[in-house]
C-alpha cells in the first residue's frame, strides 16, 4: 500500500512542477515580501487634526495637537473632509462638530480623540497589548492578512486546476481499478500541499518578520496554516471533482473571493461591524491566524474540535465524490 | 471465473439499468457482450470490476463474491481496457506505463518497451508526451497499460476503436494470444466483426436483459434459413437462384454452362442481433 502512496505522491508532484504551482508560490512569497518590506511598513495613518473655535479665549493654553481657527464657518469647512474633529467652544459647553466617516467606530474614535486633546489627557492611557513597536506590528498584521489569503485563495485554486487536469484527461477512473485504497488518490495531494503550504508559511514568516520573531510564533501559525490549508484543499478538490469545467469552477472561485472572503477581511481590518460574522467559519480561522502571529491564545478546543470535524467530514465527502467521478462514463 | 445470478441495479429509483442477468464465463474464455448504447453493458462491466457498488443478485469472481474482492489482491488480477484512451498526456508512453505498472508487485509486471514493441507502437514516439500521439497510437498505449500487469482476467471495452484495419487485426491477434496463455477476456463491443472472430460465446444485451446466448457459430446456425444463392451462365445469360442446401447434395440441381458463384445463405451475428433484439448496434 505504501509503494502505491509513494507513486502517487511522485506523479501528484510531478503534475504540481509541470502545473507551475511552485512557481506561481514563489512569485507570490516575493510579490508579498516586497510589498511589505517597501511599501506596508513605511505606512502610517495620519492623526485626526483637530480644530478649535474659542472666540472667548477660555482655552489659552492648548494641546500641540489643536490647531485654532477664527470662525465657525473656517471650522466647519476645516472639518469638510469627514476625517478633522472640530471644537466649537463658543457657548457654554464644548460643541465637537465632525463630519461622519461613514463608519460608526471610527466616528467614534475621532470624538474620544478630540475629547482628550482638548482635556489634554494623550498620554499614557492605551492598554499595552504585546511588545511590539509599530513596525512589528504592521508586519505581524500583513503577513497574517498576505497568509490567509495566498492560503484560502491561491492554493484553493492551485489544486483544483491541478485536480481539473487529470479529469480531463481520465485518468482518474483508472485510479479505481488500480490495486490502490481510493482514498490515497486524494490523501496524496492533501499530504503534497500540506507540506508546500507550510513550507510557504515559514518562509513568509521568516522573511518578513525574521528569524528570532518567526522561530517564536511558527508553531502556533502553522499550526493554524495546517488548518487552513487542508480546509481549502479538501474544499477545492470537491469543487474541481464535482463542477463539469473550468468555466464554472471560476464562476465558483469568484463566488467564493466576494462572498466568502470578502466580508472576512472588512470585518477584520476595518471599521465595519457586522454581528453575523461571528457565525461565519472563515472569520474564526482568520482571527486565529491573526492571534497566532500576535501570540495571543484566542482559540480554544471547541475551535479545534470543529476544524477537526470539518477536515473528516470534508475527507469523507471528497473520496465519495471521487467513487463517483470514478464511475462516469466516457 | 465470473457468475453473475439475477444481477439487477438502479440508478436511482426509476432507472433501473439492468434486470436480472444471469451468466458465467469459464477460466481462459473470451466473452462477449453485446448491445447498443444504454443497454447496460458499461454499467455491468463496472459492476464486474468493482467501479461500482448497489448491486443486487450473486456475482462472484474468482470464486468469491464481489462484495469480499474489492481488495488490492483482486486489482491485481485484473486488467481494464476502457472505451477511452485515458492517459497523463503531458508523460510519454513509456512514463506512463511505469506510472501505472509501479501499482503491481515486481514479479507481476511486464516491460513496457517490449509490450510496446508487441503492439507495433512507433519508437520514435516512446518518449514524446502523449498529447502528440494519434487516436490509434493512445489505444496502443492504453491496451499496453491493461496488459502491463499479466491480469488473469481482462476486460476490454471497445478494443479496436479507434484503430485502423491493420491494427484492429494486430489487436485481435493480441487478444488471441491472451487467451492461450489462460487468460479470461471479457470483451464489451458494438463491433460484430470483433465479436465473431473472437469471442468463443457471446451474450446480446438489451435494454438491460440478455436476449440471447450462446457461441457465435450456434447463434448464427440456429438462425439459418440452410439455403444457397448460386450465380451462373446459361445459353450466354447470366442467373442467380436460391436453393435448399439439401438440395445440393446430388449435385446443382439445374442446367447451367458455367458456375460463377456459389454462397450459403447464413446470417451475420449483427442479423441475429437485430432479430433478438429489433433494433441495430448504434
Amino acid at each position: 500500500m505504501w509503494n502505491g502512496f509513494a507513486e502517487l505522491l511522485k506523479k501528484d508532484l510531478k503534475l504540481m512542477i509541470s502545473s507551475k504551482f511552485f512557481l506561481l508560490a514563489f512569485g507570490s512569497l516575493i510579490l508579498y515580501s516586497c510589498y511589505i518590506n517597501f511599501v506596508y511598513v513605511k505606512l502610517d495613518q495620519e492623526i485626526y487634526p483637530v480644530y478649535l473655535y474659542d472666540p472667548q479665549n477660555t482655552k489659552p493654553a492648548v494641546s500641540e495637537y489643536i490647531t485654532r481657527v477664527e470662525s465657525r464657518e473656517a471650522l466647519e469647512t476645516a472639518c469638510a473632509d469627514q476625517y478633522s474633529v472640530g471644537i466649537d467652544l463658543s457657548a457654554e459647553q464644548p460643541e465637537l462638530y465632525l463630519l461622519s466617516s461613514g463608519l460608526e467606530t471610527t466616528d467614534h474614535y475621532r470624538m474620544l480623540w478630540g475629547e482628550a486633546v482638548l482635556d489634554e489627557k494623550v498620554d499614557g492611557q492605551a492598554e499595552v497589548v504585546g511588545c511590539n513597536n509599530k513596525e512589528m506590528k504592521n508586519r505581524r498584521e500583513i503577513t497574517a492578512e498576505f497568509l490567509f489569503f495566498e492560503l484560502s485563495a491561491v492554493g484553493f485554486l492551485g489544486l483544483a486546476s491541478m485536480l481539473f487536469k487529470e479529469k480531463q484527461m481520465g485518468v482518474i477512473r483508472v485510479h479505481g481499478i488500480l490495486p490502490v485504497h481510493r482514498s490515497m488518490f486524494v490523501f496524496s495531494k492533501l499530504i503534497l500541499l500540506l507540506v508546500s503550504d507550510l513550507l510557504f508559511t515559514a518562509l513568509l514568516t521568516g522573511i518578513n518578520l525574521g528569524v528570532p520573531d518567526a522561530v517564536r510564533v511558527l508553531p502556533s501559525v502553522l499550526l493554524q496554516a495546517g488548518i487552513l490549508s487542508l480546509i481549502m484543499a479538501l474544499v477545492g478538490f470537491l469543487c474541481a471533482v464535482r463542477l463539469p469545467d473550468f468555466k464554472q469552477f471560476s464562476l465558483f472561485y469568484l463566488v467564493l473571493a466576494v462572498f466568502i472572503t470578502t466580508p472576512v477581511f472588512l470585518a477584520g481590518q476595518t471599521g465595519i461591524e457586522w454581528d453575523w460574522i461571528i457565525y461565519h467559519p472563515m472569520y474564526h480561522l482568520f482571527t486565529a491566524m491573526k492571534s497566532a502571529y500576535f501570540s495571543i491564545p484566542a482559540v480554544d478546543a471547541p475551535y479545534y474540535l470543529l476544524c477537526l470535524g470539518a477536515i473528516i467530514l470534508l475527507f469523507l465527502l471528497a473520496c465519495q465524490t471521487l467513487n463517483r467521478e470514478m464511475a462516469k462514463e466516457g | 471465473m465470473i457468475d453473475v445470478e439475477d444481477l439487477t441495479f438502479s440508478y436511482g429509483k426509476d432507472k433501473q439499468a439492468l434486470h436480472g442477468l444471469t451468466f458465467s464465463v469459464n477460466d481462459g474464455e473470451i466473452f462477449g457482450f453485446l448491445g447498443p448504447n444504454g443497454s447496460g453493458k458499461s454499467t455491468t462491466q463496472k459492476i464486474l470490476t468493482g467501479i461500482i457498488k448497489g448491486h443486487n443478485g450473486i456475482v462472484r469472481l474468482f470464486e468469491k463474491s464481489i462484495l469480499e474482492l474489492r481488495t488490492q489482491a483482486f486489482f491485481q488480477k485484473i486488467g481494464v481496457l476502457f472505451e477511452f484512451p485515458y492517459l497523463y498526456t503531458n508523460l510519454s508512453a513509456l512514463d506512463n506505463l511505469h506510472y501505472f505498472a509501479s501499482f503491481y508487485p515486481k514479479e507481476q509486471r511486464r516491460d513496457a518497451e517490449e509490450l510496446l514493441d508487441e503492439l507495433e507502437f512507433k519508437k520514435d514516439f516512446l518518449k514524446k508526451p502523449v498529447s502528440s500521439y494519434s487516436k490509434g497510437m493512445r489505444q496502443r498505449v492504453s491496451m499496453a497499460r491493461a496488459l502491463i500487469s499479466n491480469p488473469r482476467l481482462l476486460f476490454l471495452d471497445e478494443p479496436t476503436s479507434g484503430l485502423d484495419p491493420a491494427g484492429a487485426v494486430l489487436f485481435r491477434k493480441i487478444i488471441e494470444k491472451e487467451r492461450k496463455k489462460g487468460t479470461t477476456v471479457f470483451l464489451t463491443t458494438h463491433n460484430m466483426l470483433d465479436a465473431d472472430l473472437l469471442c468463443d460465446r457471446v451474450a446480446f444485451l438489451s435494454n438491460g436483459k440478455i436476449v440471447a446466448l450462446d457461441t457465435p457459430e450456434n447463434l448464427k446456425e440456429k438462425n439459418s434459413d440452410h439455403r444457397i444463392v448460386i450465380d451462373y451462365l446459361y445459353q450466354g445469360g447470366r442467373s442467380r437462384k436460391t436453393i435448399e442446401a439439401h438440395e445440393i447434395k446430388a449435385g446443382i440441381p439445374f442446367a447451367y454452362d458455367e458456375i460463377i458463384s456459389i454462397h450459403s445463405q447464413e446470417p451475420t451475428l449483427e442479423d441475429m442481433f437485430i432479430q433478438y433484439t429489433g433494433r441495430g448496434l448504434t
